[in-house]
């Protein structure tokens, strides 16, 4: 993240450096000026893809048509751009339910949990609703719903580490299995659509609930909801005073509470800011995309999005790029599955080494990330 | 047996699961470093065992084989951490997403495949004790190698030198430094040692518990050890308690739907969850002033 100045695990005094030692080579590597440091962190980008390459190929699958699949189902064949835009939706929300916490200096890894919460939240209000409301009613009864919902899943979290200390990347993580057991209860028992043929599955929302489509594309409503909230997070982190305390308080807690700003209050409303924010995301992704709940119809987006959130710095702008590279990459898995059998969690390697480095490269980087 | 006995002997059976990773834990922990890829390298642990064991025919070389795999992955979260600087949480999640992507991709081929669990071994003696002879000395052999390395654990951490330094590296990596050891290396070696643990933990699920591979088996178990290390603040004996607690929950799951208790499967399925986050809740205020203080000092700069 941008804002705490890296603090080293081992803050040693540097050592005198001989010129012309490795040591001074290695000194300098690591202290590289601008242009260097592009070309590092470039070079670590393709490095991960070349690992990534080469892993396909111990899949004996040809490296190049992998690549050439997945560019090709996101970015050039017809409907791309609406696919990516709508897979987006989950992905950018929850990533920004990452990234506001985060700049209070919290780690919000529960935006699996949360997405399910708010797209549970979401199915239970309408299918009670149905056809008893016209659609906007019930988008907006099921967006509060499912923003509540998400908000209390993180808030729970966030109340526990300002209460006790529970660490919150933990007990995030312990909520998203939870959450997505009471979904499963849900689905299996008492929301089961009895005319599902057995499957486990809610019923489908009405069609006056499913968020329309626009422009004659298969873009919905949501993607233009999402964008406007994603624009809405940017003006709140960084053009409102609550935003500015959030990033005191990340830079160094003592030091805000010194100053007056209520630290506990923030950090528990960042947290429930957060959790609402992909609470939002769930519904959305319900009512636009999906029409009714399944088993594991998150895709572990939750988790996609922590890694986007990472990418892009937890700075609003960066995330939502990164959001949207993801869901690129994302909608290349069926593709993957049916061109070259490869299992879909292939894609869990490729997002994972994309992370890994800038991970990889902190070292060189002045700030901490 | 009857099943309450029952319910505890599987508690010891599923405990071990999260004793080995939790044990692990606490090492790295103790050096310093949060590793939340653990549940990563369970998978990596469990996947390696069960492919190995399931061609070799030797549960054993599957269990060696685990072990080995997870030090390979602990080892890169090392890396990143201490010799890149990255983000021990980010780092953590990172690996563990890297390892849910390799396992399920390489393991494809063994989900329908079979493997010869590791034996049950009675102890003679113990293992005819009323009550306690089930609960604890009917097992597999790795339940038994987990006794012996809490023992070790803590003996190693409080009564040997080697625990010292790692201690010291845990709570402040620059006195390690002056005395003329390197605290990077000791923090390397204790991720790397704690993940291959993890691993066995992995193995003791694949071929020792459930005996079959499937897709994110781990099933947020290592995030599990990680909460264990916490609310048992560091401490070997507490450790153990966790595990176990964790295990019965566990084993409460099945036990009450073979007695037919009409309680629906995933509901259950949350008890383990539940019970960690209530014990983090209940031990977290006491147990954070005894956090190491590198570590706490590295997690308060984290994100």
């Amino acid at each position: 993240m941008t804002i705490a100045p890296e603090q080293p695990l081992l803050s040693l005094p540097p050592e005198p450096v001989s010129q012309g030692s490795w040591k001074a080579v290695a000194e300098k590597w690591r202290d590289p000026s601008g242009l260097k440091r592009l070309a590092v962190a470039l070079g670590a980008y393709v490095g991960c893809l070349i690992v990534f390459g080469l892993f396909v190929l111990t899949q004996s699958k040809n490296p190049f048509s992998v690549y050439n699949s997945i560019i090709h189902s996101a970015f050039l064949s017809s409907g791309s751009l609406a696919e990516v835009l709508v897979r987006s939706v989950p992905i950018v929300l929850a990533a920004l339910a990452v990234s506001v916490p985060a700049r209070a200096g919290l780690v919000n890894v529960g935006g699996e949990g949360q997405l399910i919460m708010g797209a549970v939240a979401a199915t239970g209000f309408g299918v009670a609703l149905g056809h008893h409301v016209p659609g906007p009613v019930g988008w907006l009864i099921m967006a509060i719903g499912g923003i509540v919902a998400g908000a209390v899943w993180a808030g729970i979290a966030g109340v526990l580490r300002v209460a006790v200390g529970a660490n919150e990347a933990v007990t995030t993580l312990l909520l998203n299995f939870i959450a997505n057991d009471i979904m499963l209860y849900l689905l299996y028992q008492p929301w089961k659509d009895p005319s599902g043929g057995g499957q486990p599955e809610s019923r489908p929302l009405t069609s006056n609930e499913v968020l329309p489509k626009i422009f004659g594309s298969s873009i919905n409503l949501g993607v233009i909801i999402a964008l406007v909230v994603a624009f809405g997070v940017y003006v709140l982190v960084k053009r409102t005073g609550w935003g500015f305390a959030l990033r005191v308080v990340g830079g160094n807690q003592v030091a805000a509470s010194r100053a007056g700003i209520p630290v506990t209050k923030l950090m528990i409303s960042s947290m429930m800011v957060g959790g609402g924010l992909a609470g939002l995301g769930g519904m959305l992704y319900l009512a636009g995309t999906q029409v009714q709940l399944l088993p594991g119809g998150t895709l572990s987006y939750g988790y996609i999005a922590f890694l986007a959130a990472f990418l892009g710095r937890h700075d609003p702008f960066k995330v939502v790029l990164s959001a949207l590279l993801f869901s690129a990459i994302a909608i290349g898995v069926p593709g993957l599955q049916l061109n070259f059998g490869l299992d879909g969690n292939v894609v869990d390697v490729l997002l994972a080494l994309i992370v890994m480095a800038p991970l990889g490269t902190s070292v060189y980087r002045k700030q901490a990330f | 047996m009857n099943g309450f006995e029952q319910a505890l002997a599987t508690g010891v059976e599923g405990g071990t699961i999260i004793l080995f990773p939790a044990l692990g834990e606490l090492i790295g922990e103790r050096a310093g470093i949060v590793n939340l890829g653990t549940e990563g390298c369970m998978l990596v642990g469990a996947l390696a065992a069960y492919a190995v064991g399931a061609s070799t025919g030797s549960a054993w070389l599957g269990v060696g084989a685990g072990f080995l795999a997870a030090a390979l992955v602990g080892l890169l979260h090392a890396v990143l951490v201490v010799k890149q600087r990255a983000d021990q949480l980010a780092s953590g999640l990172v690996v563990w997403f890297l390892a849910i992507g390799l396992t399920s991709v390489l393991g494809t081929s063994f989900v329908s495949k079979t493997v010869t669990p590791l034996p049950i071994l009675k102890v003679p003696l113990l293992g005819s004790l009323p009550w306690i002879g089930n609960i604890l000395f009917n097992h597999d052999a790795l339940v038994y190698v987990s006794f012996g390395l809490v023992a070790l654990v803590w003996w190693a951490l409080y009564r040997t030198r080697i625990g010292l330094v790692l201690r010291a590296t845990g709570e402040r990596p620059e006195v390690v430094a002056v005395a003329g050891r390197r605290p990077e290396l000791v923090q390397i070696a204790a991720v790397t040692l704690g993940a291959a643990l993890a691993g066995i933990g992995g193995a003791q699920l694949s071929v020792g518990y459930v005996d079959s591979w499937f897709d994110d088996m781990t099933n947020g178990y290592g995030f599990i050890a990680v909460a264990v290390v916490l609310f048992a603040a560091w401490r070997p004996w507490l450790v153990v308690v966790g595990a176990y607690a964790f295990g019965v929950a566990l084993a409460a799951a099945s036990v009450l739907q073979a007695h037919g208790v009409a309680v629906n499967q995933y509901l259950l399925d949350t008890l383990p969850y539940l019970v960690t986050l209530v014990a983090l809740v209940v031990f977290a205020r006491g147990g954070r002033s005894r956090a190491p203080e590198g570590l706490a000092r590295a997690l308060a700069n984290s994100s």
